[in-house]
Parts: structure tokens; sequence; C-alpha cells
């Protein structure tokens, strides 16, 4: 007796949109992402149930537990800070500076900061943690 | 007559493309954040403030440690009762120049302390003025 082998139809999936589909997804990250300029910089941020959701500038200046200053990421004496802040709010337009301070830091480091960044001209913008009420 | 010559189809072998991309979309994720920052946007007044039309006229927060003084006494008080004292003032119904409160702190306080002051005197509306060192000297 013989037996009547049914045929096949071979499975194939179409790959060759794959390729379009990837490049479109990348060019979407590209165009979203944002890098951390900061990620080196080691600091625990102040939590208060008062803060909201903040719109990211462009201009960053961050105090680590060390103390030590950094703005867009690169170590900067705060006695050139106010210069620096100017002439970054000139090239960029923006005045809003996000400032991120070590919740251990005390008064004699972060103060002159605060007074450089005023002079500056900065509209600053605290960063923290939000906590529960 | 002329014949044609058979060309060779040269075709780019694309076959390694999409496993570039998607490399990339992996490093991508990997590094991207979509975490958005949390705080508060403040507009601080020019740091010179009048030394004169200073603290003895405006709302005094002084931070010592980790106490905090307010008041025309200046009186030790808890964040509660300075947030609470501070929404009393009904800061929204005044002119801006009504609103100041200057923060005082000394060189032991932790920013963690100031924060939450700062956040108190925005959250009623307040406009936080800071005091400069020569300024500071003179109290």
């Amino acid at each position: 007796m013989s037996i009547r082998r049914k045929k096949r139809l071979k499975a194939i999936v179409p790959t060759a949109s794959f390729a379009d589909i990837a490049f479109l997804l990348n060019i979407f990250f590209m165009v979203t992402s944002n890098f951390i300029k900061e990620g080196h910089i080691e600091l625990k941020q102040p939590g208060s149930p008062e803060i909201e959701a903040l719109k990211e500038s462009q201009i960053s200046v961050a105090l680590d537990k060390e103390g030590e200053l950094w703005l867009q990421g690169r170590p900067c004496p705060v006695g050139v800070l106010e210069e620096g802040v100017k002439v970054l709010i000139a090239e960029l337009g923006d005045k809003t500076v996000m400032l991120k301070i070590d919740r251990e830091v005390r008064q004699e480091k972060y103060g002159p900061v605060f007074l450089a960044l005023s002079r500056a001209g900065a509209e600053l913008a605290l960063v923290g943690q939000k906590e529960k009420e | 007559m002329l014949l044609s010559k058979t060309r060779a189809f040269f075709e780019p072998d694309v076959t390694s493309f999409a496993d570039i991309a998607f490399l990339l979309i992996f490093f991508f994720i990997l590094t991207t954040t979509f975490i958005l920052p949390a705080g508060s946007k403040l507009d601080i007044p020019a740091a010179s403030a009048d030394p004169e039309k200073a603290e003895d006229k405006q709302l005094t927060v002084t931070l010592a440690g980790e106490d905090i003084h307010y008041g025309p006494e200046g009186e030790k008080v808890t964040l509660e009762e300075l947030r609470r004292s501070l929404f009393g003032r009904n800061f929204r119904a005044k002119p801006p120049d009504k609103r100041i409160v200057i923060v005082n702190a000394k060189p032991d306080v932790p920013y963690e302390l100031y924060f939450d002051v700062v956040m108190a005197i925005h959250h009623a509306d307040g406009v936080l003025a800071l005091l400069e060192e020569e300024e500071k000297a003179k109290k």
C-alpha cells in the first residue's frame, strides 16, 4: 500500500524590512536620547514632598559629597562659576540651571555656589527626589 | 551585429545590516534615561540686597546646624511649623517685593535642611533671597 505524503509548504519569514525598522528605531533613539553628562558624579539628592517634575535644562551644575563643583560634568572652581554660567546662558539662550547638590554638603560649600549663580542671572532648578508626605 | 555582454548583477550583501541596527538599538535602550528630573524652579533675586532693607524689614529664616529659627524673636520652630506659618502669610495676594523671605544659613547647615526650607518658601509662593557674605558678617 502506498502512503501519500502531503506536500508541506515551506514557511518563509520575510526579513527584508527588518533593517528598515531597526534603522527607524535607531533614528528615534538618536533624536530623543539625552546622554547623561554627570554619571561619574556621586551625590545623594535631598528629598521633599513639595517638588514636581522638571523640564531638563541644558546647563547643569553639580556639587558632590566631597564638595567638588562640576559645570556641565567638568570640574569647575567656584571662582569661575559665575563667568562660566554667564557664557553658557549667552551661548544657549537658556537661563535655567539644573542645580544638583549632595544632601550632606554644608553651607560653606553650597552658599558661594548659590551666590555665584544668582549673580550670573540664572534661574535655578533645584533637583531633588519626590518624597511621600 | 553587436552582442550584449552579460553583466554580472551586483547586489550588496545586506543581511548583517539588521544585526548592526539592532545592536545600535540595544545600545540606545541601555544608555537612555526616561526619568525626568524632579525639583523646583526658583528665581532668586539679585544677590546684592540692600543691607538697610534686608533682615530688619523682611522675613528671615535663620538656619543653624539642624535648627530653624523664624519670627520676630527668632524662635526655634519645626519645619512643619515653618510651613504653616509661611502659608498663613498668604504671599499669593501680595506683590513680589512683599513676598521676599531671606534665608540666612550658618556654615554648618546641611543642604538637606536648606533644601526643605527653600521648598517650603517656594511652596508658600514666597521669593527666596540670599544674603551676601559681607552682610552676613555684619549680622
